[in-house]
């Protein structure tokens, strides 16, 4: 049961602050089909940060020193890096679609098309492979029970294995970031005022609202957190490693993000809900939900295949009934035109 | 504040152009403190570039405005809300899903050292001011769930929110009822009794006779001339306004109806945004070589009625009959082989903006074998077909019959659906506000086509919210309110308080299933 | 002459030069960038992949001392021919769907489950029973039938829900994905054969089912090229023909330009979406089939996680050509010569492929906006040719549009 937690966790937290990240665009009026090439740059922009540390030994040196404080502060850096490379990743699709008043939706396919040909391009030049790796990284962040000062044996009971042992910091910030953001965009001037753009900026700029800066402000944190979640998403079920995809998960937040119909609250349902089956489906054959020794999902024999694609029917499904009572931004989508009123 | 000057908003010498035309030519606008100042003008005719300039939307290329005497620059709307200038649009500029509090302080909160909102101190002084001027909002409702009248008021409110000495109302009665319109009238006499200046604008005569001290005329972004209500007449601002001495009224012979071409009995269509039937069990009929006109406030069930009847939406019961068959529940092309229709919303249902002028020439026709032979488009007869109604028609446009729909000015817009509707030579003719955003020539102009084809003896039914066009151009009236029909009228014996009475509800005949 | 270049197509076909020049232009600055900066590749090699990037095409290796030689390549020119099949094709498809109002990113989808659909036909009906002949074209109709299937689900959602396209095609891509995978999964037709093609599909000429050649290796030997970019060909002023002169292509760009003038005119705007998305499906779904039935490529199966390219790049070759079905043929053949060209960087030089990806992908991002900038333009004549008439403002239909 831990593991199944844990495993959820891992997928539904990313999965969560992708699709805050979604909403931040399109509470704001800009459609971020772009959410899956952002994380692949992140993520990789992430990894290489990584890497290079690496390679300088300052982590070797930290390890050794049982300096655990600096290994976190070294990936707190990492997401930051991640996040900001993120953002200036989305400064291409803010520019187009406002600016420009260019098709979003053609936009957000040119950054997806364009992460992982620019990523793969330079990891085959960097690494001479189609994989950017390094090595123990993952471990180096991950925190054990023996950082507390437990021993290798020591049970913490359920709730501790579960939530301090072999887990990730950055796991814990995504919440609390997911918290802190979700009460903005709800209880303050800026969020008032952001999402006041997405629903008619027509209204919003005659009341003395500068529709343009919020709506760069909105794709500009969409930018940050996708490109934070495609670094955690990489670290924490990928190794830390960076390879010019991200599996779709970006599509997924996505799914989750309408699923969530545009709402914090329901996003976070979703994203638990979603990565439990993206959890299922990756460690299907290997999860004993009871710990008797049973493996009942792989015993009842549905394909992994199902799980994968039961996120994607679900949204559909969900579409179909509420479609009419959709929550949608009123004016996502439509480049907003100051002459034109 | 400084007192010194007799104005307190001057805009002189305004001159604003845009590609290929000048919508505002050397304009001045003096607004005296405490009056109410009304700007008049047809559709097209500038005020509202006027308006977009004096809210720093737009900037124009010459001329100056003052505040009290001094020169001003007004950048953006919020240099105008500084300035004290608020603004009530003809649209309204609300956020729907936000509650009318937030959307109050909208773009003037007032927020703790974080950056979090304090509604507080904001719901009380609304509250005050709501029922200091009467102004009776529900702060937590949604403005998607309250009505048109009560949206307005969270406009007012929410200029007086921010203190704003300089009220502008654009085209504000279009969507009110007399009654509701009345209120407003007193409202804004308040505004000015206290001291606050207002601009009202308007094309509608009576009400700018009614409640304005002192009348601006703009004409084709000219500026013509200010004149004190209490010195001119109506037909004497009519003619400033259009230019040339108008006819008030449509010049036709009495009619000489036939036999019945539409009937429709116990007819009820859904609503598209409530529970209950946005037209309820109504009954009547149209005949030949009359026009019928079907008269009410906006979202009284005209539009689904009209909808119900062409197909566009479905009924949920009753009978229509056409010329003698039972089209209940025909397709949208049957219906159309007895009637043709002229919409309402020409961009929306009249025409593909996106397909040049012969194309939309053939979008009821297409079918037809002069135009298409085994699903071929016979390409050549289209283009000739199209340039004979543009040139019978006197449709206007850039490059003929090959000119993008979207680059059609409305009137002309208007004049190729006009043209395509009554070309079809149905023994129906539905019009739904057929004048809507034209200027007087256009309006003339399509009142005599509709009458010469009621001469012919087609049928015409006609739906309008312009009391004046209903009075003049039908030969009977059935007023609609709140989705049933609540009286018939005879427009040479009624007059325009009686059908604002039945318009508003205040009155209702019981009208049976059969004309009189 | 300067009206020649003010006319509405010269300004179309300048907005789709400049672009392609612009991501070119970009991809060398690129290839310039990490050439100077990495170590062992230097000016020199810098300024080959520089070469390359623009004429790659044409070339023809590199000579005895190493220096690139140029010169007509019929394999190159003839792999690129065989490659331009199936993005044609998407291009086809996304261009027709955007022509009648819908933008068709479910190509990918389409495209898989076409891929499926022939392959399994292809390679389940024995050729010792049925003739060759009749194994292929029914593997195509299936192919074309399967993408057809796929595309209508997102219309039919679209018509009769007003679910979002985007938002449908991109859930069904990846519904897709694993329906393919699952299917592959438990065929029988994984390559057992070879130890080196662990997760890829049989060839269709395992079973002896290939398309015609009809002659066309002896003009470019050494290549793939077949029949199939005739068809693709055919297809093409099919659907220019269909869209342009025929009473249905009108009804379909009717409801495409506005749902509600179309339903005004008895056009049954609902019938119309669906077929709309089927026929993007279907051509989607013949491309794949196309390539796969060439009897030379292989499908990789265990696909789950990633959507083929081909059918996104339909979206760059649609956006090119404006989404006019022959232009689609010119900026499909386009594509393949970028993904030519990206091989030789890979054979020649110490550049990678993915460098043409990128290149496609800046032409994409450009192509957003390249609509934008003609649209401008032809705002501007439209303005100077009536000049003494009052002009509405710009008319506000977006609002009544449905949401993105």
């Amino acid at each position: 049961m831990t593991f199944l937690i844990q495993q959820t966790l891992l997928y539904a937290v990313p999965l969560m602050i992708v699709a805050l990240a979604g909403v931040f665009a399109e509470r704001s009026g800009i459609i971020n089909l772009a959410l899956e090439g952002i994380m692949i740059f992140g993520a990789f922009m992430g990894v290489l940060f990584v890497r290079m540390l690496s390679e300088s030994a300052v982590f070797a040196a930290a390890k050794a020193a049982g300096d655990w404080m600096t290994l976190q502060g070294l990936e707190l850096i990492a997401m930051l890096l991640a996040a900001l490379f993120g953002s200036i990743f989305s400064v291409l699709l803010a520019f187009a679609s406002i600016n420009l008043r260019a098709d979003q939706t053609i936009g957000g396919t040119a950054l997806n098309l364009m992460a992982p040909a620019l990523v793969l391009f330079l990891i085959r030049m960097i690494a001479n492979q189609n994989t950017l790796i390094s090595v123990d990284a993952a471990s180096w962040f991950m925190v054990k029970k023996t950082l507390f000062g437990f021993d290798r044996t020591d049970d913490l009971g359920f709730f501790g294995n579960t939530f301090f042992d072999k887990t990730y910091i950055a796991t814990y910030i995504c919440i609390l970031l997911f918290v802190i953001l979700s009460v903005i965009l709800y209880k303050t001037k800026f969020g008032l005022r952001l999402r006041s753009c997405g629903e008619n900026p027509q209204a919003a700029d005659s009341v003395g609202i500068n529709v343009y800066r919020m709506r760069w402000s909105g794709v500009l944190i969409s930018g940050a957190l996708a490109g934070m979640g495609g670094f955690v998403y990489a670290l924490t079920t990928a190794n830390c490693t960076a390879n010019g995809d991200v599996a779709g998960f970006g599509f997924l937040a996505l799914a989750v993000m309408i699923f969530g119909n545009w709402n914090p609250l329901t996003i976070a349902g979703a994203s638990l809900l979603f990565g439990l089956f993206k959890c299922i489906a990756a460690g299907y054959g290997s999860i004993d939900l009871n710990g008797d020794g049973i493996f009942l999902l792989k015993d009842i024999g549905i394909s992994p295949n199902l799980y994968r694609m039961l996120p994607y029917i679900i949204t559909l499904i969900v579409l179909a009934f509420t479609s009419k009572s959709s929550k949608a931004p009123k004016a996502e989508g439509i480049p907003y035109d100051k002459g034109t009123r | 504040m400084a007192e010194n000057s007799e104005y307190v908003i001057e805009m002189l010498h305004i001159t604003k152009e845009f590609p290929g035309i000048r919508a505002n030519d050397d304009i001045t606008l003096q607004l005296r403190r405490g009056e109410i100042h009304a700007l008049l003008g047809e559709n097209g005719a500038g005020k509202s570039t006027l308006m977009s300039v004096l809210f720093g939307l737009y900037q124009p290329e010459k001329g100056e405005i003052r505040k009290n005497g001094e020169v001003v620059k007004i950048n953006d709307p919020n240099d105008a809300t500084a300035l004290g200038i608020g603004m009530v649009h003809q649209h309204f500029k609300l956020i729907e899903v936000f509650t009318v509090l937030d959307n109050i302080i909208l773009g003037a909160e007032t927020t703790d050292k974080l950056g979090f909102l304090k509604k507080k101190d904001a719901r009380k002084k609304v509250e005050e001011l709501s029922s200091r001027y009467g102004l009776s909002v529900d702060l937590d409702a949604k403005v998607e769930d309250i009505t048109v009248g009560m949206q307005q008021r969270v406009e007012i409110l929410k200029m007086l929110y921010r203190d704003n000495e300089i009220l502008i109302f654009d085209e504000p009665t279009a969507v009110l009822t007399p009654q509701e319109i009345d209120e407003l009238m007193a409202t804004m006499k308040e505004f000015s009794k206290e001291g606050k200046s207002i601009l009202f604008i308007s094309h509608k005569l009576n009400e700018i006779m009614a409640v304005a001290d002192r009348v601006s005329v703009l004409r084709k972004g000219k500026y013509i001339g200010t004149v004190n209500t209490k010195d001119v007449t109506k037909q004497e601002l009519s003619n400033m306004m259009v230019g040339r001495p108008v006819q008030l009224e449509v010049k036709k012979a009495p009619a000489h109806p036939g036999e019945t071409v539409l009937k429709v009995e116990n007819f009820s269509v859904p609503s598209h945004t409530h529970k209950a039937d946005a037209v309820k069990d109504v009954s009547f009929e149209v005949r030949k070589g009359e026009i019928l006109c079907i008269a009410g406030i906006d979202g009284n069930g005209q539009t689904e009625l009209i909808h119900g009847l062409t197909g566009l939406d479905k009924a949920s019961g009753g009978k229509i009959t056409l010329c003698g068959e039972d089209i209940s529940h025909s397709t949208i092309k049957r219906r159309g082989l007895w009637s043709s229709h002229v919409p309402e919303d020409r961009h929306k249902h009249g025409l593909v903006l996106d397909f040049t002028l012969e194309q939309n020439m053939v979008l009821q026709s297409y079918l037809d074998p002069r135009f298409q032979h085994g699903g071929f488009i016979k390409t050549r007869e289209i283009r000739e077909y199209a340039n004979d109604l543009i040139e019978r028609f006197d449709v206007r446009s850039g490059q003929g019959p090959v000119t993008i729909a979207r680059a059609m000015s409305g009137g002309n817009q208007q004049k190729a659906i006009i043209a395509r509707e009554l070309d079809r030579d149905k023994p129906l003719i539905i019009a739904v506000q057929p004048t809507r955003g034209l200027d007087v020539g256009a309006i003339e102009n399509i009142h005599a086509e509709l009458v010469r084809e009621r001469d012919e003896g087609k049928a015409i039914l006609l739906v309008s919210l312009e009391l004046d066009e209903v009075m003049s151009l039908s030969d009977r009236i059935l007023v609609m309110y709140e989705g049933e029909i609540v009286g018939e009228l005879d427009p040479k014996k009624t007059t325009v308080q009686e059908l604002g009475l039945y318009m508003s509800g205040a009155k209702r005949d019981k009208v049976g299933g059969e004309a009189k | 002459m300067k009206k020649f270049l003010r006319s509405e197509g010269m300004t179309k076909l300048l907005a789709s030069l400049i672009s392609i020049l612009a991501g070119l232009l970009f991809g060398g600055i690129l290839v310039l960038i990490v050439g100077l900066t990495s170590g062992n590749i230097g000016f020199s090699g810098a300024l080959e992949g520089l070469q390359l990037i623009f004429a790659g095409i044409l070339s023809t290796g590199r000579d005895a001392v190493g220096t690139l030689t140029w010169g007509f390549n019929p394999s190159s020119i003839g792999n690129m021919l065989f490659r331009a099949v199936p993005v044609i094709m998407t291009g086809l498809s996304v261009a027709v769907a955007y022509k009648t109002g819908l933008f068709n990113i479910g190509a990918p989808g389409q495209y898989l489950m076409g891929t499926m659909a022939s392959l399994m036909i292809a390679l389940s009906i024995p050729t010792s029973v049925v003739p060759a002949w009749i194994v292929w074209t029914l593997a195509f109709l299936c192919g074309i039938l399967a993408g057809a299937l796929w595309g209508a689900i997102p219309g039919l959602l679209k018509a009769f829900l007003n679910i979002n396209e985007v938002i449908a095609c991109i859930m069904t891509n990846w519904i897709a994905a694993n329906v393919v995978t699952w299917a592959f999964e438990i065929s029988p037709f994984k390559n057992n054969v070879e130890s080196t093609k662990l997760g890829y599909i049989l060839k269709t000429s395992y079973n002896g089912v290939q398309t015609a050649k009809l002659g066309l290796d002896s003009i470019f030997t050494g290549s793939q090229i077949n029949a199939g970019i005739l068809i693709a060909i055919i297809a093409a002023v099919a659907m220019y023909v269909l869209m342009n002169k025929t009473t249905m292509g009108y009804e379909l760009k009717a409801c495409g330009a506005n749902r509600h003038a179309a339903r005004y005119a008895g056009i049954r705007d609902k019938r119309n979406i669906v077929i709309s998305m089927a026929i993007a499906g279907a051509l989607a779904g013949a491309g794949a089939s196309l390539y796969y039935l060439s009897g030379n490529t292989e499908f990789f199966w265990n696909t789950y996680q990633s959507l083929p390219g081909e059918g996104f790049n339909g979206i760059p070759v649609a956006l090119l050509a404006l989404n006019n079905p022959i232009g689609v043929i010119f900026s499909g053949i386009f594509m393949a010569m970028l993904d030519i060209v990206g091989l030789q960087l890979t054979k020649l030089t110490a550049y990678n492929e993915y460098i043409t990806d990128v290149i496609i992908s800046v032409i994409v991002y450009l192509a957003a906006f390249s609509q934008l900038i003609r649209l401008l333009i032809g705002r501007r004549q439209q303005f100077k040719r009536i000049p003494d008439k009052v002009i509405t403002a710009p008319v506000d239909d977006k609002k009544g549009g449905e949401k993105k």
